[in-house]
């Protein structure tokens, strides 16, 4: 499974409403929630707080990549979240402990992606869901 | 003419396209009585990329190779059980490294004539970045490539398959 196959719109918000980290961590997993991709909210939330707790994935250029295994997921799951003020790029992905392969690759292609200034700064001026998933799949 | 076919490789990580690729496979194998492999690489070169860029602790990193190990195992013992049910023995190959090239090398060096791989993403994109490491290895290798589609009738293949 490609990255670029689990970005749809419901997986996307812009903006943000949260201002601080646990906040924007809960706020990011209620997205899947709210898409259906998850059943189990608080223990999707506990292993990405668990995670965050050893050592923030904030990289640079205002971009974090929060992720974790999880037995309340049986696939990848990935919500995109974008806060305009300061702007930030979240990108947190979810995945069955039994897929670890597909996962690493899913993080490497986030990383890879970040590496693009240009394409990053895009993203984080993208105004809906829509023209998200539209810069991340080329059209 | 010989038959043309006398070697091929199943690439398996995990996916349910991948196991659907290694249940086509056998059914190639059976028909033609081409020897299989069936290839799993531990994807380090991804993992070492994540702990550059700070996604990963080196915790994480020997946690995930780990993981990536004994899904290896498990899934490689998967698809020998399938095989076995039908009567076709296969190889076990598990590498590590970048998974095209490991992939793409495993072709050269075994002199595979045939690669079998799960459907690729439906999806178009014209970012490198989402070129998986399927994708990849289809563009990587030297031999014919399969990319076996159709979860339904495949399955359908192997179960008729005595």
């Amino acid at each position: 499974m490609a990255l670029i196959d689990l970005v749809v719109e419901k997986i996307v918000k812009i903006p943000l409403e949260s201002q601080d980290k646990p906040d924007t961590i809960r706020e990011l997993v209620q997205i899947l929630k709210d898409a259906g991709e998850i059943d189990d909210f608080d223990a999707v939330l506990k292993a990405v707080q668990d995670r965050e707790d050893k050592q923030s994935t904030g990289l640079e250029q205002g971009i974090a990549v929060p992720h974790c295994k999880s037995d309340a997921v049986a696939s990848l799951k990935l919500a995109i979240g974008i806060a305009k003020q300061p702007t930030n790029l979240f990108f947190l992905l979810v995945a069955s402990p039994e897929l670890s392969g597909p996962h690493v690759e899913a993080l490497a292609e986030i990383a890879k992606l970040a590496r693009s200034k240009a394409f990053c700064k895009a993203l984080v001026h993208a105004e809906n869901a829509k023209e998200v998933v539209d810069l991340l799949k080329g059209k | 003419m010989s038959n043309p076919i006398k070697k091929i490789m199943v690439y398996v990580d995990g996916t349910e396209q991948s196991i659907t690729a290694a249940q086509y496979a056998i059914c190639l194998a059976s028909f033609s009585g081409a020897e299989l492999i069936a290839h799993y690489v531990i994807n380090t070169r991804a993992v070492e990329d994540l702990l550059k860029a700070r996604i990963f602790l080196k915790d994480e990193q020997v946690e995930y190779e780990h993981d990536m190990e004994a899904d290896a195992e498990r899934y490689l013992n998967y698809i020998n059980e399938l095989a076995v049910k039908k009567g076709v023995s296969v190889i076990k190959k598990r590498s590590r490294g970048s998974v095209h090239r490991e992939i793409a090398d495993s072709i050269e060096a075994e002199d595979v004539d045939l690669l079998v791989i799960g459907e690729l993403s439906r999806i178009r994109s014209r970012r490198d970045e989402f070129f998986d490491e399927t994708e990849r290895a289809m563009r990587a290798v030297s031999c014919s490539v399969l990319i076996v589609k159709d979860e339904d009738r495949v399955w359908e293949m192997y179960e008729s398959l005595v």
